[in-house]
């Protein structure tokens, strides 16, 4: 499958100005209902190809890609889509010459995973539970339980900056070291409280120092609620020591990776 | 996280999500890639890049937490240290002081438009349906 078809892309070379910007692939039997605008305020659009759709739109090649608004609209575009319906986010930044490529080059080499892949998402969105230590609650709770660490605080109070330097840094060292091991032992407690609501997890690197989970969680349509109420209660339980939000639905964007078939 | 605030916005008991950090932490490096992104991309397009990951176990950091023990002594108040803000900017270097994070998350909401950036906690509209077949 290595022919470009130059005869139907003959105008597309050198000068080209727009391309497709393409956000990720639907089921075929899906169409829009409504205007939506995209990256660089493009209208939305889908291409048809048999049982599968792209979700595209016109994009200038001159400028730069990726602001903040091209993320944005990235995301929210698949978002309000994966409400609905099934759908594969491309990675960001995925560009196509033209709309006949988005079939022949997209589409018609992938038909069998991509529509194996949707059928497995029908039904299934990605919500993200994230944690966020407070702060002042997890230093008391390390600093009663490391006398290390106790120590240490009582050395640096009141001394200088410079002069307590060394002691600072072991302090931050062992507190750091504390948060991660709380980390993982929160997710671990998240993962199993919501293992029974979710057909699959992904835990994610720590955007924060102090965060003290981030899981991408798979879920079906209808646990999404058992999911909530879960993470409501686990929340009153660490009321005032963890601040827990729950984002989503979402497209399965930690779910379509290059194992995608190994997931489920 | 009070540095996520609308500066004379409506006052909140929830936490705010930090709407762009979000954004960010989801898409970047995820979604599907396949054998044809090489194919796909052959259309020159420059790709700005962004680094959120946060350098955890530095100096800094550490010096950072040893700061906020100290300060426990001083104040009661259950201040938290902002989400991420300072690496948004390339190289991902993290900001040292409270104030240069809060400066940066300013410019962010500049660039991202000042609106509401908390679109995703619940529910976007459905804008596309199945067709009946």
């Amino acid at each position: 499958m290595s022919s470009a078809s130059p005869e139907t892309e003959s105008s597309t070379g050198a000068g080209q100005q727009t391309g497709y910007y393409v956000y990720g692939i639907l089921p075929g039997d899906v169409e829009l209902t409504e205007e939506i605008k995209g990256v660089g305020d493009r209208e939305v659009t889908l291409v048809h190809d048999g049982d599968l759709a792209a979700l595209v739109s016109e994009i200038e090649l001159l400028g730069p890609l990726g602001t903040a608004d091209d993320l944005q609209a990235h995301k929210e575009i698949l978002d309000s889509v994966a409400a609905g319906v099934p759908v594969l986010p491309l990675r960001f930044g995925a560009v196509v010459a033209s709309e006949d490529a988005v079939v022949s080059e997209l589409l018609e080499p992938n038909r069998d995973e991509f529509a194996a892949a949707l059928e497995e998402l029908e039904g299934r969105t990605e919500y993200v539970v994230k944690g966020q230590y407070v702060e002042s609650a997890i230093l008391e709770e390390i600093l009663s339980e490391d006398s290390e660490a106790a120590r240490l605080r009582e050395q640096i109070t009141g001394k200088d900056a410079d002069a307590s330097r060394e002691e600072r840094i072991r302090l931050g060292e062992i507190i750091n070291n504390a948060v991660a091991a709380k980390r993982e032992g929160d997710t671990q407690q998240l993962l199993s409280t919501l293992e029974g609501h979710a057909v699959a997890s992904v835990v994610r690197d720590p955007t924060d120092e102090l965060e003290a989970m981030n899981v991408a969680f798979l879920v079906e349509e209808d646990k999404a609620d058992e999911l909530d109420q879960e993470v409501e209660d686990l929340g009153a339980d660490w009321e005032g020591r963890v601040e827990l939000r729950v984002l989503g639905p979402m497209a399965p964007y930690d779910f379509v990776g290059a194992g995608q078939e190994d997931q489920g | 996280m009070s540095v996520t605030t609308q500066p004379g916005g409506g006052a909140s008991t929830r936490p705010q999500p930090s709407g762009l950090v979000d954004v960010i932490d989801t898409i970047l490096d995820k979604g599907l890639v396949i054998d044809a992104y090489v194919r796909l991309s052959l259309v020159g397009i420059e790709l700005l890049t962004i680094d959120a990951r946060v350098v955890i176990a530095s100096v800094d950091t550490y010096l950072r937490f040893a700061e906020a023990v100290n300060r426990l002594d001083i104040s009661q108040d259950k201040e938290t240290l902002p989400e991420l803000i300072g690496d948004m900017e390339q190289g991902g270097a993290r900001r040292k002081t409270q104030g240069a994070l809060e400066g940066a998350g300013q410019k962010i909401r500049d660039l991202v438009g000042g609106g509401d950036d908390d679109e995703e906690e619940r529910q976007p509209s459905r804008r596309s349906r199945r067709r009946e077949d």
